[in-house]
């Protein structure tokens, strides 16, 4: 039996009761929805890649909204990073991309032993003005975990989002209708225009990359339909590349405490992070081992270089300055520093312990310039020889899912070292 | 009948009573703007042209700091702690954007007597790996030389002086954990060497304004008071010289003062 006249019956006139059964009914069909028995709807077109989190690493990642990761665009990536034909030509000696210059077993750099660009130093497909290749300006930088890297790309950082320098027109380009200097995916152009790189035109490198038919399906997996063009092709490489996160060296391993260091290699951990060899405050900050910030480190007197920091900022302290690189892998990625001065990690270690000169761009980080280093022994520099060796990431040298498709038979840009 | 009337009386009564209390509390914000000065006037960088009070001859390049714990004291003398326990607050001369601290928090309209703030971060929360992201991840302070409560650098104050033969040699004027040392060079103890201060001044927050405060560091007192700081004396590098720290703590005590905007401190 129903009450006429329950406590709460003053307050429910006949519109709260029907509003009161719409909220009921329209609570029962949320909590439906949610319930994971029921199946979800068929999902079309590519696959969000989400990103996992990496302890210890940044949680901000560089990517551009106009280019959301997926799984398909990724995949196609790793093809065109690879691929051989991003030059626009499909014969035998004109084969350059991405993985030319950037060789996984070498850390995605050069390598001091490239077969074809001696001492680590790259040049660009021949052209009449340069029948030998045009060298690079500066040595090549790694590509290990750009996407924790908010701060510019390039020895210089002129690749940034506040970069509003134009390149061509009549492009497409992440949003805009110009080629831009201030994403990952503006270096595929630029290295595909540059004369020291591809030394090629975009028409001819999309033109061959759209008559492959094997890319045909892959596009349209990653961006719904075939077309291919350089804001597509920019993407997907950038994708790609944004996956390369290395975290499965050593030292890491040691901050989780699932392994032990030497005694050596202990010692030349109190060294890297202590005051003495005073490695840290321009490779540490978290374990990416860079701040990716620019300093002066006392090379040089002079400075003559166009594309320093100085060339992007125009603050005179920063002339000579370039990005301090992180030092995951820098067992095997030299050449060292932007011009490749160094051939091995011994001359680095000689450099900051011997070798600094004063300047008055000098960055202040560098106290020891006075003494020209940090003065180390001889144990300690092997001490921390053997600390900078548990930074290698051995596993992601040979990890397949960066490594060059075998579908792309001749046309791929093999490992050197394989 | 009787009954339910005075009921109906007693409600209005009530809702009447709630709705003056809500009136009576209106809200402002706060707006901390940092400056940082050599004495009076703006610090310049990158010009040799300060001496400290040991008579160095220096110049500035940039400055990086925390400030935490940050909290209001009201007239009776309670505090309100602004955004919370865990908020720290970083500010750097080369990032504009880090000069400004909007606080988001919803002030309490009214008279305020005094700042209080921890500068750089206490041991509890100074933990390592507290922060994830740049520019606050790179101020991590080594373990070895900070422990599990020396995480991050309170300071860093980076310049150049000119020694007695007139060389221009960088220094890291850098502040965090201490360390206590054996005799074979081991680290037997931890110093913390953060400080609290509480800076009076007469602040008030008006409703539904944002009110302005200078928070001013005047950089020439870290080298002078009470101790006169000799560049000479202890180099470059001072992260694992805890007398050189002890006394930077002790010379901060004034080096922070507050400015109120004249009108009443709001803008």
């Amino acid at each position: 039996m129903v009450q006429q006249n329950s406590y709460f019956d003053h307050f429910l006139p006949g519109k709260v009761y029907y509003r009161l059964l719409m909220v009921v009914l329209l609570t029962a069909t949320f909590l439906y929805s949610c319930d994971p028995d029921t199946p979800a709807p068929v999902q079309e077109g590519p696959t969000a890649f989400i990103f996992p989190d990496v302890q210890h690493f940044p949680t901000q990642l560089n990517i551009p909204e106009q280019n959301p990761m997926t799984v398909e665009g990724i995949e196609l990536g790793r093809y065109l990073f690879y691929d051989g034909r991003l030059s626009g030509s499909s014969h035998p000696d004109s084969l350059m991309s991405c993985a030319s210059c950037h060789i996984q077993s070498k850390g995605f750099e050069v390598g001091i032993d490239h077969p074809k660009y001696k001492d680590g130093h790259p040049f660009g497909l021949p052209t009449e003005n340069y029948p030998e290749g045009k060298p690079t300006p500066h040595y090549t930088m790694h590509l290990l975990n750009l996407v924790y890297n908010s701060n510019g790309y390039l020895w210089n950082g002129m690749i940034h989002k506040s970069n509003e320098r134009k390149g061509p027109e009549g492009y497409e380009f992440m949003g805009d209708d110009y080629l831009s200097y201030k994403y990952l995916e503006s270096l595929v152009w630029m290295s595909i225009l540059a004369e020291h790189e591809i030394a090629g035109s975009i028409e001819k490198t999309i033109n061959l990359i759209g008559s492959i038919p094997m890319y045909k399906p892959m596009f349209t997996a990653a961006f719904g339909t075939d077309e291919v063009n350089i804001d597509r092709v920019s993407k997907a490489i950038a994708q790609f590349v944004r996956t390369i996160v290395a975290n499965r060296f050593k030292f890491y391993k040691y901050v989780r405490r699932e392994v032990d260091l030497t005694q050596q290699e202990l010692r030349g951990y109190q060294l890297f992070f202590s005051e003495d060899a005073d490695c840290f405050h321009c490779h540490s900050g978290s374990l990416l081992m860079t701040t990716n910030e620019y300093y002066n480190n006392a090379k040089d007197t002079v400075f003559d270089d166009p594309r320093d920091r100085y060339a992007i900022t125009g603050d005179l302290m920063n002339k000579g300055a370039y990005k301090a690189p992180s030092l995951i892998n820098c067992e095997i990625n030299g050449p060292y520093m932007h011009d490749g001065r160094f051939k091995s990690l011994d001359e680095v270690i000689d450099f900051y312990s011997h070798g600094l000169v004063y300047s008055d761009y000098v960055d202040p980080l560098m106290k020891y310039v006075k003494e020209n280093g940090v003065q180390m022994t001889s144990e300690q520099k092997a001490d921390l020889k053997a600390f900078l060796l548990t930074l290698t990431d051995h596993e992601l040298l040979n990890d397949p899912k960066y490594s060059c498709p075998d579908e792309l038979g001749t046309f791929g840009i093999r490992d050197y070292a394989y | 009948m009787k009954w339910n009337g005075i009921a109906w009386i007693l409600m209005l009564g009530l809702l009447v009573n709630c709705k003056s209390n809500e009136e009576d509390l209106s809200f402002g914000k706060l707006l901390i703007e940092f400056q940082h000065l050599v004495n009076e006037d703006p610090a310049s960088f990158d010009k040799l042209i300060y001496e400290n009070g040991a008579g160095n001859p220096y110049e500035l390049s940039n400055i990086q700091w925390f400030l935490s714990d940050v909290a209001l004291r009201k007239k009776n003398g309670e505090y309100l702690l602004i955004e919370g326990e865990d908020w720290i607050h970083y500010v750097d001369t080369d990032l504009p954007q880090t000069h400004f601290w909007e606080i988001q928090q919803a002030i309490p309209a009214g008279s305020y007597t005094a700042i209080r703030f921890t500068f750089g971060i206490k041991g509890e929360k100074n933990s390592p790996n507290r922060f994830a992201n740049p520019p606050e991840s790179n101020m991590f302070w080594p373990y070895p030389m900070g422990g599990d409560e020396g995480g991050y650098h309170y300071m860093k104050l980076n310049g150049f002086w000119l020694n007695p033969e007139e060389e221009r040699i960088p220094f890291n004027f850098h502040l965090g954990v201490g360390q206590i040392y054996d005799l074979e060079g081991n680290v037997t103890a931890f110093i913390q060497n953060w400080f609290e201060k509480e800076l009076s001044a007469a602040i008030v927050v008006a409703p539904d304004q944002t009110s302005r405060i200078y928070f001013k560091m005047n950089i020439q007192n870290w080298f002078i008071n009470p101790h006169v700081y000799d560049h000479n004396e202890y180099g470059g590098k001072i992260m694992n010289n805890q007398e050189a720290m002890g006394k930077i703590k002790e010379n901060g005590m004034d080096v922070f003062s507050l400015e109120i905007w004249e009108d009443g401190s709001t803008k």
